[in-house]
Order: C-alpha cells, then structure tokens, then sequence
C-alpha cells in the first residue's frame, strides 16, 4: 500500500480525473488535479507531486508542460503522458496510447511510484489492456 | 500562398502548400513534396523560391519533369502552369502581382458631390441590347465579306456564352454541337475526348441532322484523326477529287460527294478531343451547284476556333471538378477525424465507469460502483446526444410541426439541465413567457436547439473547482472579471412578441464569455473552444433546426461576463388558439 503519496492529473475530461482520483485514493494516493497545462504548471510547482499523469491534447503549447517539468526540474517527478506523442518526448517521460485501460494505466503508475518501473520506457496499453512492448525513449 | 494541386495521379486532391524557400519533389518520404507514383524518381526534382513564384529544377530523374507539356531542366513557374512527373499532373497556382488590397490604394471612387468628376451619362445600353451587336442590320449594305464577319462573330460569341455557364463537361459538348449544327449544314457530328489517363480517344456527343436515319454507324477514318492530333490542325476532307467534279464518269456524279471537316480541342497545353462533322452532298446537287462544296475554309477555320474554346472550357470544368472531388475528401476526412475523436472520448469515458464499478465491487465499495455507473450513464447520453446531432445535422429534413407549447418545450429542457447545472455549482432559473398561445412548430426539433444552447451555457460556466478555490476576488457586478468567482447562473426565459407575430427563447449565462474573434467561428462545424468535452455540433445543429423554421439564432457576448443567445421562429399560431389568448 503506498502511503501519503501524491500525483497530479492533468487533464481535460473530468472523467479521467475522477476515475484517477477515486482508484488512487483507494490505494491511499491523494491526486490533485487540472485541466490545462498552464494551471498544471502550477500545481506542480506548488505541491511538488511525485508524478505527473499528463494528456497531451492539454499539452499543445510550446514549451510543452512535459518539456518543462523535465527541463527545469531536473529532480522533477517522472511524467505519464496520455495519447500518442507526436515528438520525441524528453527522458523521464512514459507515453500511454490512447483508449487505454485504466488497470493497466494504474499499474504504470504504480510501479513508476514504487521505483519498480524504469521511467524511461514507453509503454502501449492495447485494447485488451495488456502491455503488448515496452521501448527506449527516442 | 504558392500551392501545387494535384489533379491527377496517386495523390489526386492533395495540395501542397509552398511554404519553404527550397522543397524536394519526390517519392521518398524524406521530401517536401511526396508523391506516390513509381513513374517518379526518389529525389526527382527541386523547387527554389524566386520571388513571389518557384523555379523548378529537375534533378536529373528517370523520367523527367514536364511544364505545360514540355520537358525541362529548369524552368520558372506560372500561375496555371500544369507540372507532370511520371503519372502525376499539378498545376502550380501562386498569388497575382497585385493583391486587391494593393489596387485598392490605386482606385478611387469618387463621390457625385467632389468637384473633380464632371461626367454625365451620355447613353445607356441593356444587357440584351448590348448581345445584339452582331446582329445583321438589313438597312446596311454591307459587303459579302462583312457579312460573314459578323455572322462568325455571332457564332463565336455564342460560343463563349455555351462554354461559360456549365460544370457537367457532356452538357457543354452538346451545347457546343448544337450551336455548330445551327451555324454548319452538317449531316452528323461527334465529340471525342482523349481519356486523361488511357489517352484514348472515348464519344462523348454525338448529333444528326433531323431527318438523316439515326441508326448509320458514324465511321471516321483513322488516318483522318491520326493527322489532326499529330499535327494538331484541323482538316477538311473530301472524297472527291478536283477533276472528277468535272468527269460525267466519275462515281461521285453516281453516289454523291461525302465532306468532312475534323478539328482537334487543343487546350491551353495539351490536346484536350477532337470534333468531327461530316456531310453528303448528292450527286443532283453536285450537278446543280457545279461542283461547288459545302464546307469551305472559312467552316474550317471558325471550327478550329469553337474547338479551342470548347477544349478550355473543358479543361476548367475538370480543375474545378478536381478541385471539389478534393475538398469534399477533406471535409470527409475532417469529419471523420473529428468524430472519430470524440467518440473515443465517449469511450475512455465508459471504460472509466467500467473499471471503477469493477473495482468496486471487488472491494465492496457501493459509492465507488456508483461513481462508476454514473460516468456509464453519462457517456451513455454524450454519444445518444452525439448521434442525434449526427442525425439532425445530416438530414435535409422538412421539421415535423404540430401545435405545441414552447414554454412546455424550453421548461423540459431546464428541468432536464438542472441537476447537470447544480453538479457544475450553477444556478438555473427559467422564466416562461405569459400570454403564449399554442404554435406551430417541431418540438422535438425545438428542444433539442434549447439544450444544445443551453448545455453550452453551462459548460460555460463551469471551471475548475481548484481555479474557484485559488482566487480569492469578491464576487461583485462592478469587477467583470470577478463573474469568473460568481457562482454560475443561466438564465432561461420564453418571450412573445404578438406584433411582431415572434416567439424567443433567451438564453443567457454569466460564463466566461466568447472572446470577440472567435464570435464568428460558434456556428461553424466542428469548431468548439471546449476542446476535448464540446463535439463542434451542438450550435451548428441549433442553428439548423431553427433555419428550418424559419427563424434564426443569434449570440451576443462579452469575455468575462457571459453571453445571450437568442432562439426566434416566427409565431405560427394552431388553429385552436389565437394572440389574443392569454394562457
């Protein structure tokens, strides 16, 4: 059981958020939450999570809120991003493709807080949920 | 912008916009300009900026690079230049010298009143008048020569009025046969097109004298046409020769004399058919005119010109048509993207519901599965509501009226969006009209335009609880701003006009507004400024329904303090019922 932990959704559709936020609190994560990358940016420097769980459609200005937690905190929490990256993202980001499943969604998250999961990996959930390949950040 | 069009070839309706100062034209996908043809070389040509225009440079391909029909090593563009590689032909279309907005700093229009315009008008003349110019004037005495001047003018002014006002290519060619059978004593007639990419010729018209029996078998002879498309010029041709015009024994006193005239569509750059007319003149008549033809140079020459009119005119019809086939594939592609979108947010959504019931239940957790079910049921009215916009917006639907009462109509929609509104922490008040008797409209049609409208004045009020909780300004009329910390209010409200024979439901909201430039663009398909949550249906649908009853649907807004829609349709009141009836 992960104990007084937090992650920070970011996320246009008030479904993603609420499914995240009730699945993690069970497993005693407490998840903040916003629904654009400006306010994001935000909450991330003002709670310090120790992840980011990020939709790329709420990422489309430049620098990228991904770019920046990366780029300007070094030490920074290691990002989840939701959808199908169009560049290179940079390391410490994982990449989830959309629709994904939320068991296995969750099991990234998990073992990205546990430290069991290499931040650097990309990661595809396909339909039937199951993680078909994990690769090496471009 | 510089734009090369593909209007034939593997990528058919793609443009590409010429945005870089150098681009790479190839089959490779590392080229600026891709292009799916085998016939192409990997890096096949270059395109250099010069100016306003492009030069482009073949880089030595297998094939080769054609402008207008010419091979070319290097060759500055156009505007309507067409560029050939392998199977693939563009055409190259780039901005005017002057733009409207540069000749509008050289025109002026001068008002009647300024000192410096002293012109009168002197003679008018009407449209119908103006197309009699070339009429014949029997008073004059005009030479033969004249006369047949002015007889080919008319006829190539009709042709251009035929060429001009038609896009079905088979339309334009027998009006262009009529016209030359009305000019020309022609027996029968045809119009060939070279098929664009087979380059065989195909009929497309063919006409026959009235009278002359339709079922002959119009035989043309293949050296005829093989001459006319290599030496691209026109023939005519006879089966007589000079002397035996002359020559009591020759066949043609027996069987008459057949005249051919043949003339190739050449159009701005390439050959586009070929018309042919032919004629018999009987062995009588050869007897009587003394051997005098029916067809002279004089056809000949005025045919080449109606041929070539005719070739542009079909060379336009096939870019515009080209031009349509490519934007009703994007508008399918955009339209299909877009959904596509949206229903796989729907379905993230399900998925969401799904899990947290599973997850639910196997924790024995009620108020999770409830949680769940509710984003199940949610999603399940987003995609029902989705594809009834679908529905109403495809349709070219006649609204299915009955008499009905609209504040029934709009009090439904508010009962319906109240829980949604309390859920987004905003207040909906609804205010019916008095006195509103029973209309006639659609009411299904009616209810879905309010909820639409009235679904976007909620989301518009909605913001994120955390924004709320950050903000620590008063919630006061005086600071506009402030509306942003207001809890949210939506107003609904019937309203009749018994002069004006109007009925109006306003929908107002004290939301985030609608920045000024973006005011035009809320009609428009597809276009929603609630990213991921809004569909780009719901006020294009709105719009629809109340166009379809005559009436119309306007929207008034300031960023930060809320914005007016304004739902008319003209009052049509039930036979039961009348104005002056107060309900």
């Amino acid at each position: 059981m992960l104990a007084r932990r937090s992650v920070l959704v970011v996320d246009s559709l008030e479904e993603t958020q609420e499914v995240l936020r009730t699945a993690l609190a069970s497993r005693g994560v407490e998840v903040i939450s916003a629904r654009d990358s400006s306010r994001g940016w935000t909450l991330a420097r003002q709670h310090q999570p120790e992840l980011v769980v990020l939709d790329l459609e709420c990422d489309a200005r430049s620098p990228s809120l991904a770019q920046r937690l990366v780029e300007e905190q070094p030490n920074g929490p290691p990002v989840v991003l939701l959808g199908k990256a169009r560049q290179p993202q940079p390391p410490g980001c994982s990449v989830v493709g959309k629709p994904y499943h939320y068991a296995a969604l969750l099991r990234k998250i998990e073992g990205l807080l546990d430290g069991t999961t290499e931040p650097q990996s990309c990661l595809r959930c396909s339909y039937s949920g199951e993680i078909t390949r994990a690769c090496g950040s471009s | 912008m510089p734009s090369l069009f593909v209007f034939r070839g593997n990528n058919q309706g793609l443009r590409f916009e010429l945005e870089a100062d150098t681009l790479s034209v190839g089959r490779d996908t590392g080229n600026d300009v891709q292009l799916r043809d085998t016939e192409i070389s990997r890096r096949h040509a270059e395109l250099r900026r010069s100016g306003k225009t492009f030069v482009v440079t073949d880089l030595g391909s297998s094939n080769g690079t054609y402008v207008n029909g010419q091979r070319i090593e290097s060759h500055e563009l156009a505007n309507g230049d067409e560029v050939q590689m392998g199977c693939t032909l563009m055409l190259f279309t780039c901005l005017a010298d002057e733009s409207a907005g540069d000749l509008a700093d050289k025109i002026d229009i001068i008002s009647r009143q300024q000192p410096g315009d002293r012109s009168r008008i002197v003679r008018s003349i009407s449209q119908a008048e103006g197309s009699r110019i070339l009429d014949s004037d029997p008073g004059a005495q005009a030479s033969p020569w004249l006369a047949r001047a002015r007889s080919n003018l008319q006829v190539m002014y009709r042709t251009a009025l035929a060429v001009s006002h038609t896009l079905d290519i088979d339309q334009l060619l027998q009006r262009i046969m009529q016209l030359i059978f009305e000019w020309v004593e022609a027996d029968r007639g045809c119009i060939m097109l070279l098929h664009p990419e087979t380059g065989r010729l195909e009929p497309h018209v063919r006409r026959d004298r009235k009278g002359l029996k339709r079922d002959d078998r119009l035989k043309i002879s293949q050296t005829i046409l093989d001459y006319v498309m290599e030496h691209n010029e026109g023939v005519l041709t006879s089966n007589a020769g000079e002397d035996d015009r002359w020559n009591p024994a020759a066949s043609i006193l027996q069987q008459g004399v057949c005249e051919a005239i043949c003339v190739p569509m050449r159009g701005r750059y390439n050959l586009v058919g070929l018309i042919y007319i032919d004629t018999s003149i009987s062995p009588q008549r050869v007897i009587q005119q003394q051997g005098a033809t029916k067809f002279t140079d004089e056809h000949l020459k005025l045919m080449i010109a109606i041929a070539h009119q005719a070739a542009l005119a079909v060379e336009d019809t096939r870019y515009y048509s080209a031009m349509v086939q490519a934007e009703r594939l994007a508008a399918v592609g955009q339209t299909i993207a877009t959904l596509s979108h949206h229903i796989k947010n729907i379905l993230q959504g399900i998925r969401g519901g799904s899990f947290l019931i599973k997850e639910g239940l196997s924790r024995h957790d009620e108020q999770m599965v409830g949680r769940g079910w509710e984003f199940v049921e949610k999603n399940q009215d987003r995609i029902s509501n989705l594809v009834m916009d679908m529905l109403t917006f495809s349709k070219d639907r006649e609204p299915e009226t009955a008499p009905a009462d609209l504040n029934e109509v709009a009090a439904d929609v508010a009962e319906l969006m109240a829980a949604r509104a309390r859920d987004k922490g905003a207040e909906l008040v609804f205010t019916p009209a008095e006195g509103l008797p029973l209309l006639v409209f659609d009411a299904e049609g009616l209810h879905r335009a309010i909820l639409n409208v009235v679904t976007n004045a909620i989301d518009a009020c909605d913001r994120p609880a955390d924004d709320a909780a950050a903000s620590d300004e008063p919630c006061d009329q005086e600071n506009r701003q402030s509306t942003q910390t207001c809890p949210g209010r939506i107003e609904i409200a019937v309203e009749f006009d018994a002069a004006e024979r109007l009925a109006r439901v306003v929908v107002s909201d004290n939301g985030q507004g609608i920045p000024a430039d973006e005011i035009d663009q809320v009609f428009s398909l597809f276009v929603s400024s609630k990213g991921s949550r809004g569909t780009g249906l719901g006020l294009p649908v709105s719009q629809k329904i109340l166009k379809e009853h005559g009436g119309q649907i306007s929207v008034t807004s300031n960023p930060g303090e809320g914005s007016r829609f304004e739902l008319q349709i003209p009052a049509i009141f039930a036979e039961s019922a009348s104005p002056t009836l107060a309900r």
